[in-house]
């Protein structure tokens, strides 16, 4: 016997659409609210700037120059930013458990329901 | 009535208009992602400098030749709207495909996003270059979003036609300033001298993180199958067109790093906003310049206009199989579009238009095409094993299985270790979101599904159930 | 200039969200809403696509 799923009201439909809105909103919104959010890049100016410190070379300066940038200082902060890439290693697994957890999870409940699927599409298996 | 469906019942049935060909599949699939070599790809630059750019460019284009060969073989057989959602429904089972519906939806309505915040400040740097300062930006990111949902709302054809002229325009000035300056149209001369000088700056740790943002030249080809239902003979324009988007993108991809690279320093192009427009700026050549402003503003909207495309056939297939309310899952009785879809998907990209930061938008949609990725690695596997390939005919079969799956896989690893290294906040409650997404549907909203009517193929019950 | 075309972006911005709206609003009530349900998934394949060796 196919199952037979109930009607679903209008009110419903309309709930689990701002349901799903909510969580996708929420989701982008709250590592910002947080202020977890991006990876700056901190400038480590130095002192007194010229083209020859920062390292750049006459070819480049000429670029620099096609930029609109033809004072060393402003373009100090600019050249001299690095990230940071030091991390912590249990953040690391934290990470690796959520995303392999996630997917196993995923395909092992989907396995549950398409077998339900065939079943119903195909008949039962013979034996 | 023409492509009305007469079934045995005796009702008519309204379905999508079959009217594309391989060179609409190649703009749907370039046309998303081409804005990518004209923002955002440089990032990678910055993440690790020159060299660990062209390894990312490289990697990444690795990456996705994989993805296009291993979606080409699967799409070819699961010709249906909705692509990767309809094969992991067929594969893997009706969790996986909600979520897989879901990260299209994402991944290509924050792109869509993405694609309107930068209309808007590219339109503030023109003004900016008048002496007009302060330009509001918002009626242009609307503007940009509420035609192109028109345009989409109006049929496929037209909208992926107008496509095609603008991706081909966009690809064109790339060669065009490629060409311009190895003629030597140049003000100033191409330097190199940073890979000897500066190689590495962040050491091998940098190619990694670059990887983060080298896959931006790239992202959103896979969106191709989304128009299976629509093209004329799915078996052959998709494997087709999605192969040659891939080398376009390859051939695009290396001619931007050359350029931008050679004609600024690393450090100003690891931050730059717009940095193929900057080359031509660099070269000073006004014509360059206007070409390539040209090129910018018409990668973005032929972005935006394929992601409204893909996230509304998405919606809408999700919608047919009750996955998501019924309503959404219908079809204009004359322009052949999944109106409801394409409309209620308007108001959401605005949202994050115009209230969310560009880099969190972003991150979302790398994130969630990420996802997707790692999903085809095992959606190949249990394809191959449930139907072999003696079992049932397919319109494409790519070479070497399982070596791309393989590789697609870690580099896949890679480049959520890469994401971390930035985004690990970000990362985590994505994960969160679709985790809980995931209870909900297999504990509320699964009930309200048909079982038997999602398998829609005519294919032989899979080996081993 | 620039003020003018802010307008004009508004104007046009409401005028295709109209256009669609109008649209929908017209298609949701000539037509029955199970005729616009109808489609099914996989009728190419039935049609066209076999996928038999």
């Amino acid at each position: 016997m196919a199952y037979e799923p109930p009607k679903q009201s209008l009110a419903g439909q309309i709930f689990d659409v701002v349901t799903l809105l909510v969580l996708t909103i929420g989701a982008l919104y709250i590592p910002l609210y947080l202020g977890l959010a991006g990876a700056a890049k901190v400038p480590n100016p130095i002192a007194n700037p010229t083209w020859e410190s920062l390292g750049q070379n006459a070819t480049e300066q000429q670029q620099w120059a096609a930029l609109g940038i033809t004072d060393p200082a402003a373009a100090n902060d600019i050249i001299t930013a690095r990230f940071d890439y030091s991390f912590s290693w249990s953040s690391l697994i934290v990470m690796a458990v959520l995303v392999i957890g996630y997917f196993v999870m995923v395909v092992r409940l989907s396995d549950r329901e398409y077998r339900e699927v065939i079943e119903e599409r195909f008949g039962t298996k013979r034996r | 009535m023409e492509n009305v469906t007469s079934t045995a019942a005796g009702t008519d049935r309204l379905r999508l208009l079959r009217v594309l060909g391989p060179a609409h599949v190649w703009a749907l699939g370039v046309g998303i992602v081409l804005v990518g070599e004209y923002m955002g790809w440089n990032f990678s630059v910055g993440k690790g400098g020159m060299i660990a750019g062209l390894m990312a460019c490289w990697v990444a284009g690795l990456l996705y030749t994989c993805v296009a060969m291993i979606d080409s073989e699967v799409t070819s057989t699961v010709a249906a709207a909705g692509g990767q959602y309809a094969q992991a429904k067929h594969i893997v089972g009706p969790l996986m495909a909600f979520n897989v519906g879901l990260f299209l939806v994402m991944a290509y309505t924050m792109l869509e996003a993405a694609n309107a915040i930068t209309v808007g400040f590219l339109l503030d740097t023109v003004a900016g270059m008048q002496g007009q300062t302060g330009l509001n930006q918002q009626p242009f990111i609307v503007l940009a979003i509420m035609f192109l949902a028109w345009l989409n709302y109006r049929g496929v054809l037209a909208t992926l036609t107008f496509n095609l002229v603008i991706t081909a325009i966009a690809f064109i000035a790339i060669i065009a300033l490629f060409m311009s300056v190895q003629l030597g149209a140049s003000a100033v001369p191409l330097d190199f001298s940073a890979i000897t000088s500066d190689p590495l700056p962040y050491g091998w740790v940098g190619i990694v993180a670059s990887l983060h943002f080298g896959l931006w030249y790239y992202l959103g080809i896979e969106g191709t199958c989304q128009a299976a239902e629509e093209v004329r003979s799915p078996a052959r324009s998709l494997p087709y067109g999605t192969m040659a988007g891939i080398m376009t993108l390859l051939i695009a991809a290396t001619m931007t790093w050359y350029i931008c690279s050679g004609l600024m320093p690393w450090e100003y192009l690891g931050q730059a906003g717009t940095p193929l427009f900057d080359a031509a700026r660099v070269t000073g050549n006004t014509s360059l310049m206007v070409l390539l402003f040209v090129g910018t503003a018409f990668a973005t909207l032929a972005s935006a206009n394929g992601c409204i495309n893909d996230a509304s056939r998405a919606w809408f297939s999700m919608s047919r199989d009750r996955y998501l309310p019924s309503w959404f899952g219908a079809v204009h009785p004359v322009y052949r579009t999944p109106y409801r879809a394409i409309v209620f998907l308007v108001p959401i990209a605005l949202i994050f238009a115009l209230g969310a930061p560009l880099d969190q938008v972003v991150t979302f949609s790398i994130l969630s095409g990420l996802l997707g990725y790692t999903f085809m690695t095992f959606n190949m596997v249990m394809f191959r094993n449930k139907w072999p390939l003696d079992k049932i005919k397919r319109g494409y079969v790519h070479p070497f299985h399982p070596l791309p799956t393989i590789v697609l896989l870690i580099l896949c690893s890679t480049a959520y270790f890469a994401v971390f290294l930035g985004y690990g906040t970000q990362l985590s409650a994505m994960m969160c979101f679709y985790i809980v997404a995931s209870l909900w549907f297999h504990f509320r909203r699964y009930k309200f599904v048909r079982r038997g009517d999602q398998f829609t193929m005519p294919w032989p019950k899979p080996h081993g159930y | 200039m620039w003020n003018i075309l802010e307008y004009a972006a508004w104007a046009l911005s409401a005028l295709f969200g109209v256009l669609m709206l109008a649209d929908l609003i017209r298609i949701d009530t000539t037509y029955d809403n199970e005729l616009l349900i109808s489609s099914r998934e996989g009728e190419i394949e039935a049609t066209a696509e076999r996928h038999e060796i």
